[in-house]
């Protein structure tokens, strides 16, 4: 089966493709993308066939490549297929076809569209290359290449100066988890010997406790990072910064997904620690009601999108904090389809309205029926509404929360989902309904047909919660009415207050009443709870300071010695100078007196011997500048020289 | 079969474009790419020998690691340069810099 090799082989080909060829070459090859992610798509519904009906923890089908021979031992990076791989496959293929679908239409007026689709496909691959990897080493190179795509396509418009911040923050800002990572790939290579999957998770009974508690918190700090979680979800809002296409796959579906989907793997390393445990769960559901609160106060469409999206991840951290991998990775995969389908709804919004603004969109509904259609169906995903697929992996979540006795956090996350219906109506209401502002026209035809795709699996997909968890080797289960109604009573209460607000008698209600009454409050969820504030006066001002006083060590003391020892060898040479002055040219005069007399007694022989010495000096200078044409003083002929005397001695050494 | 052979060629192809590159690059950021693909297909040969030689000695290794390690130096002290020169005079082109001329 190395045909397998082709599903992240075709779009890393793309690349290549898109790296050396001229622009020209480029624009006529740009749909290449999109056909090639529906050949991988096609690829990945067979290896889909091929693993079905799943539940086997054996792969069914496993790549070496010896990588670094290394004394004894040997780095191998390792592909293979096991079912949450064969179903990641389908996800990211999907989103990633659709995307590149809809990138033609949205990018198409952009003057570097070539290079945005290269990377975009360069991003597939690495995804896909993360999903099929086998030992945490490839996962983590292609961690590191989605890191880099992100960064390329956040700072993707880099003439303006926020999109090159935002690029910059986010790869720090990852960066700071990424050190979790190798944390736990030190500890894991020391205890086990080796980075598969299998290796490590079939060595769990010989772990000391220290080294287990380090490599779980490292590789949960690391998802912290890719996947937005509390304190280290910073960079994602500014990430908006970017081509919504991408944001929708990087942002929303996919790369942001990869911390939930390493984490999901490697579970039973984390669960040999409780307290791992805890912490994740803890992060989880502070990180979704952080989420929530804040995306309530944005006015920005894709701050808004960006703030649920953390929100909702930090849900599949609370599944993952619970014990429950499935459980994590369905409403992974449910979220990824929604809130592509968000992402690239607000991009057909944003391109008709010519602002992010919501305070300036208002009565889009009605010109642009597919995407209000569209965009409502994923809202309502999001907010966790029957029969759509995020009531049933939302749900999933509360009920095993509830089932671990876990009350706290199950109605914390009820409150989280309270907000989120409720924002979820407020963006609602702000775009479709009330008055309209500008001209407004429905999106291209690819735009659209991506939109209902994501739309229609979006409506069904929440029928196959029984059926993925048995597929992944778990239990499947059907919602349970005990949590589903609560769950659904929060819900419809979330929308009904943002209906309340934003939606009653028809038009968009003035909110500056809420605002004045809670102006404290409203003040620090604008200032997004203070997070930029605090890293940028504990983190970058420190370093800012102890930066320039080494600078100023740098100028004062050491340009001073360097300064000053030139000083000392200027005032020396004054010094020696005047003595030539005085000493040596009074020496030189009284020696010339007496060289006068001599001088002449002298003169007949000059005339002789020593005019015969200048004239041969004059050829030899004659003979000088023949040769000074070669001394251009130009390096390369240098090196020309040099070279060619090299091969010269190399072919007289080894004659 | 992949032999040492194959290396050395694929190194020495490698290590002649760097050359060229070197020669012929009026720009001096591409000389200084160039000189990096020099010293990259010397890692390689080192590499290759180090693992066709069937002892593969890590010291080979450790070996390519310095090598590495001083080649991102000279990237540091040679765009420095590279940036001094645009900032004395505006260029970069390094034809323009014959002041050794004798």
């Amino acid at each position: 089966m190395t045909w397998l090799l082709a599903i992240p082989g075709l779009p890393a080909a793309c690349f290549l493709v898109f790296l050396v060829s001229s622009r020209r070459i480029r624009e006529r090859l740009l749909p290449l993308p999109a056909v090639c992610s529906f050949i991988t798509l096609g690829l990945s519904v067979t290896a889909l066939a091929r693993v079905w009906p799943g539940g086997a923890e054996e792969p069914v089908w496993r790549g070496v490549l010896p990588f670094a021979p290394l004394g004894d031992h040997t780095l191998e990076l390792s592909m293979a297929l096991d079912p949450v791989a064969a179903a990641m496959l389908i996800v990211v293929t999907l989103i990633a076809a659709c995307v590149q679908v809809y990138s033609l239409g949205y990018m198409h007026r952009d003057e570097r569209k070539g290079w945005y689709f290269g990377v975009l496909s360069l991003f597939t691959s690495a995804m896909l290359v993360l999903v099929l990897s086998d030992t945490l080493l490839l996962t983590f190179m292609a961690w590191e290449l989605m890191g880099l795509c992100s960064y390329l396509l956040i700072g993707f418009w880099f003439e303006m100066e926020a999109p090159r911040k935002a690029s910059m923050k986010a790869f720090l800002t990852t960066k700071v988890g990424d050190m979790g990572f190798l944390l736990a790939l030190f500890m894991i290579w020391s205890t086990v010997g080796s980075f598969e999957y299998r290796a490590v998770l079939e060595s769990l009974g010989e772990w000391p406790a220290a080294a287990a508690a380090m490599a779980g918190f490292g590789l949960v700090f690391a998802a912290m990072g890719k996947s937005a979680q509390m304190p280290l979800h910073v960079w994602l809002p500014d990430a908006m910064a970017g081509p919504t296409p991408a944001s929708a796959l990087i942002h929303a579906a996919t790369m942001v997904a990869a911390g939930i989907y390493v984490v999901a793997r490697m579970l039973p390393l984390l669960a040999l620690t409780p307290w791992v445990m805890e912490f994740v769960l803890a992060i989880g559901v502070a990180t979704a009601l952080m989420g929530g609160v804040l995306a309530c106060v944005q006015h920005d469409v894709k701050k808004v999108l960006a703030y649920s999206t953390i929100s909702q991840l930090g849900f599949m951290f609370i599944a993952l904090g619970a014990g429950n991998a499935e459980v994590a990775l369905f409403h992974l995969v449910t979220h990824a389809f929604f809130k592509s389908l968000l992402f690239l709804g607000a991009g057909v919004i944003i391109h008709a309205a010519h602002t992010q603004d919501m305070r300036l969109m208002g009565g889009l509904g009605r010109h642009m029926p597919i995407t209000a259609g569209t965009f409502t169906v994923g809202t309502f995903a999001l907010a966790g509404l029957f029969p759509f697929s995020g009531f049933f992996s939302k749900d999933e979540i509360i009920a095993v929360l509830v089932h671990h006795d876990h009350w706290y956090a199950a109605a914390l996350a009820l409150t989280a989902s309270f907000l989120t219906a409720f924002y979820v109506n407020r963006l609602l209401f702000r775009v479709f309904s009330g008055p309209e502002q500008g001209e407004l026209h429905e999106g291209h035809p690819s735009m659209l047909a991506s939109l209902v795709v994501l739309a229609g699996i979006t409506c069904v997909l929440g029928f196959a919660s029984p059926t993925f968890a048995e597929f992944l080797g778990g239990e499947g289960v059907w919602p349970e009415l005990g949590v589903a109604l609560p769950s659904l009573a929060v819900a419809g209460a979330g929308l009904v207050t943002g209906w309340w607000i934003y939606g009653r008698r028809g038009v968009v209600v003035n909110t500056r009443i809420y605002k004045e009454r809670f102006a404290r409050l409203y003040g620090v969820l604008d200032q997004r709870l203070h997070f930029d504030t605090f890293y940028r006066q504990m983190i970058v001002e420190p370093f800012a300071i102890v930066a320039s006083a080494l600078a100023t060590i740098d100028r004062t003391a050491i340009d001073g010695v360097v300064n000053g020892a030139i000083g000392f060898w200027k005032r020396a040479a004054v010094v020696a100078w005047s003595f030539d002055d005085a000493a040596v040219d009074g020496l030189v005069n009284g020696l010339a007196k007496i060289d006068v007399s001599a001088t002449r007694l002298l003169d007949d022989f000059d005339n002789g011997f020593v005019d015969g010495i200048v004239a041969g000096v004059g050829h030899v200078v004659t003979a000088a500048s023949a040769v000074r044409r070669v001394h251009t003083g130009n390096v390369r002929t240098y090196l020309i020289g040099l070279v060619s005397a090299t091969a010269v001695l190399v072919w007289v050494l080894t004659r | 079969m992949i032999t040492a052979a194959h290396y050395t060629v694929l190194a020495s192809g490698l290590f002649c474009i760097g050359l060229f590159g070197v020669l012929n690059a009026r720009s001096a950021l591409r000389v200084v790419v160039a000189v990096e693909l020099m010293l990259n297909a010397v890692n390689l040969n080192l590499v290759a020998y180090a693992v066709t030689s069937g002892a593969r000695p890590a010291s080979a290794l450790a070996f390519v690691l310095l090598l590495i390690v001083i080649a991102a130096a000279e990237v540091g002290l040679a765009l420095a340069l590279v940036v001094a020169l645009s900032r004395r005079s505006d260029i970069t082109a390094i034809d323009g810099y014959a002041t050794l001329k004798g």
